[in-house]
């Protein structure tokens, strides 16, 4: 498997040089991707999974922003090392990008046909008639109604989730080997963002291409993904297959993620049990594990030691000293609800 | 949109009322008699006096002058001259093409180097050009435009002319001469008028730049694998453009209103002087006739713009009900 990743992020850093200090944004990442394969990757606001995302497309804007160290090889060629030139045939061609909010992410004063018909005059030299026509055919597949006159609208014509169908047909237009989802959903009514994971899978079904999911949604993870990638403060914490992950839970930030979900219709005086404290600050992260300041189990080395991320048992990996430790479990922690 | 444009034609009316009924207060309430300028201001004959006040209609009251005013205005009658006894659309006819032909050299101006000045100023941000540019910028907002017309009077036309012993200067007066074709003429007073605008034009162009390229709409147009070159073309300068456009238009109309200021220092026979040395003259038949055609134009050329928006942005479509 290690042989023939699709993609390989190894040890990325990506660091913001700011006024106020060093950002450490994305502080040593690592996975792999396989051809067709789903990964999840999720975490809070600012653990820096979104700008790992940018980083591997190189649209992080430099500077503020620096990698600082690590590689990102796709097809066995380093994204990082590639000109200006060549990782822009790679962006919308073999790696497409989806955004969060559909709203914002279309130009307003083009039509929606032309924007979608854009990467394939720039990456498969199409023409104009040509780029159009398979337009129309990307709406229809992406489940839009009547696109033969949908695809002269402009985006303020399309409804949120019409939008982010939209981008979806933009992101297939050139048939890339990797999707990058970067919180699809998040913007969304509830009712769309189920029809919008759906669809995804629908057409990931159809055309083969590896999808990178990133959201804060531990349920929609759980449908669409195969292996999970949990971020905290710009580190990868835990990585895993799903089952692993959300049924074998190593890492006591996995552990505290799962507990805050809303358990429905389990008891009614069941109360939301949320992660203690606030998320640090990325230019002064605390020493050692960067989680220990909210961990209910940590201990003296995780005040002075960075634990990586090491594998457990199989592909099953997590940053915690204590993991796989005999007693070290989940279950042993029981939930203490503020009264508030 | 024609029925857009009707709404828009008839809101005309009450507009163009309240301009003609404020211009013709005003000058009645402006000190200054025009007839006394007639009969002559020193030795006045009571009887030439009343005369001429007869004449012109001038001993009815003033509500009653104001609709026999309107009443031939709609003819297309705006009167004679009072100093010249010249018809006063003849004396715009004369003069307005001088105004329109000024104004379209500024506007000309305005737009190369206001638009260009802001894209260089914007591509490379806190660089040593942006910072040139911000710095002249600056400058030109606050000179006021007579004195810079004055100052360049002075380099271009006088210090210059010395200094190479006349071979190259600029024509500093008028528009027309023998030494030097008719376009030349225009240079210093085209320039003039458009600096205090193309500052703003700069300006304006360089924030919206900076703003549309910092939208999420440009990082997709990147993610899609266009190049710096094609985004910046193809996706941000028709958003960023869309403020200038309004800016510049609304300058032309301004414009086309006469630049008094510019026309009187270069002595330039547009519309703008002549409403000038009218006013000195109590010339009023010449200083409203010239007003009112003059706010006609200003009228008309808002309205093509609010209408030239609906083709940049199509968020804006002035016949949908719904908003």
């Amino acid at each position: 498997m290690a042989g023939d990743a699709l993609l390989k992020v190894d040890d990325l850093k990506m660091y913001f040089h700011t006024r106020d200090g060093v950002v450490k944004a994305v502080d040593g990442v690592s996975y792999e991707l396989e051809r067709g394969g789903t990964l999840g990757i999720v975490g809070e606001s600012g653990s820096g999974k979104s700008v790992h995302a940018l980083t591997m497309m190189r649209l992080v804007p430099m500077p503020p922003g620096r990698i600082e160290g690590g590689d990102v090889l796709f097809k066995g060629r380093s994204l990082i090392a590639m000109s200006d030139e060549e990782i822009r045939h790679v962006r919308g061609n073999e790696i497409a990008m989806i955004f969060q909010d559909p709203m914002t992410s279309l130009n307003p004063v083009y039509r929606v046909g032309r924007q979608i018909a854009e990467p394939l005059m720039v990456h498969k030299g199409a023409s104009r008639a040509e780029a159009w026509d398979r337009a129309v055919e990307l709406l229809r597949l992406v489940g839009i109604p009547n696109p033969e006159t949908r695809v002269r609208d402009y985006p303020h014509q399309f409804s949120g989730g019409m939008r982010q169908r939209a981008m979806i047909a933009m992101a297939l237009a050139c048939d890339p080997d990797i999707v990058i989802a970067d919180e699809p959903t998040t913007a969304l009514d509830v009712t769309i963002q189920a029809q919008i994971v759906e669809l995804m899978l629908e057409l990931q079904e159809r055309t083969g291409s590896a999808i990178i999911m990133i959201t804060h949604d531990l349920g929609v993870v759980a449908d669409v993904a195969d292996r999970v990638l949990v971020m905290y403060a710009g580190k990868a914490v835990e990585y895993g297959t799903v089952d692993e992950v959300y049924y074998r839970p190593l890492h006591p930030y996995t552990w505290g993620l799962l507990d805050s979900i809303p358990i429905h219709g389990v008891s009614e005086k069941s109360e939301l049990c949320p992660i203690k404290g606030q998320p640090p600050s990325l230019i002064f992260l605390p020493s050692g594990c960067p989680f220990h300041p909210r961990c209910p189990h940590a201990q003296e080395i995780c005040r002075t030691t960075v634990p990586t991320l090491r594998v457990i048992e199989g592909s099953h990996s997590s940053a915690c000293h204590f993991s796989g430790d005999a007693g070290f479990t989940r279950e042993g922690v029981a939930c203490e609800v503020s009264p508030s | 949109m024609g029925q857009y444009i009707l709404r828009r034609l008839l809101q005309f009316i009450p507009v163009f009322l309240g301009v003609t009924l404020v211009l013709f207060v005003l000058t009645r309430v402006i000190p200054g008699d025009p007839v006394k300028l007639l009969a002559g201001e020193r030795s006045q004959d009571p009887v030439v006096y009343e005369a001429i006040t007869k004449a012109y209609g001038l001993d009815k009251p003033i509500l009653v002058q104001y609709v026999n005013y309107l009443g031939s205005i709609v003819k297309g009658d705006f009167g004679q001259s009072i100093a010249t006894s010249r018809e006063v659309t003849t004396i715009f006819k004369e003069k307005y093409p001088y105004t329109v032909k000024l104004a379209l050299a500024a506007i000309f101006v305005e737009i190369i180097i206001g638009i260009g000045a802001g894209v260089i100023s914007a591509l490379r941000p806190y660089s040593f050009l942006d910072a040139l540019v911000t710095l002249s910028t600056s400058v030109l907002v606050s000179l006021p435009v007579f004195w810079l017309g004055m100052l360049l009077q002075y380099f271009f036309g006088i210090w210059l002319k010395r200094w190479t012993g006349a071979t190259l200067y600029l024509p500093i007066s008028g528009a027309h001469s023998a030494t030097f074709p008719d376009w030349v003429h225009l240079i210093l007073p085209a320039v003039t008028l458009a600096s205090v605008s193309t500052a703003y034009a700069a300006r304006i162009m360089r924030s919206q730049l900076l703003e549309v390229q910092g939208q999420d709409y440009v990082r997709t147009a990147y993610a899609k694998g266009l190049s710096s070159r094609a985004v910046l073309w193809g996706h941000s300068m028709k958003n960023a453009l869309i403020p200038v456009v309004t800016f510049v238009a609304l300058d032309l109309g301004a414009m086309l209103s006469g630049a008094i200021l510019t026309e009187t220092v270069f002595n330039w026979p547009g519309i703008g002087y002549t409403i000038f040395s009218a006013i000195g003259k109590r010339d009023w038949p010449v200083v409203i006739g010239s007003t009112i055609i003059v706010t006609l134009v200003f009228m008309v050329i808002n309205l093509v713009v609010d209408i030239g928006y609906a083709f940049l942005d199509p968020r804006i479509r002035y016949d949908e009900s719904k908003a």
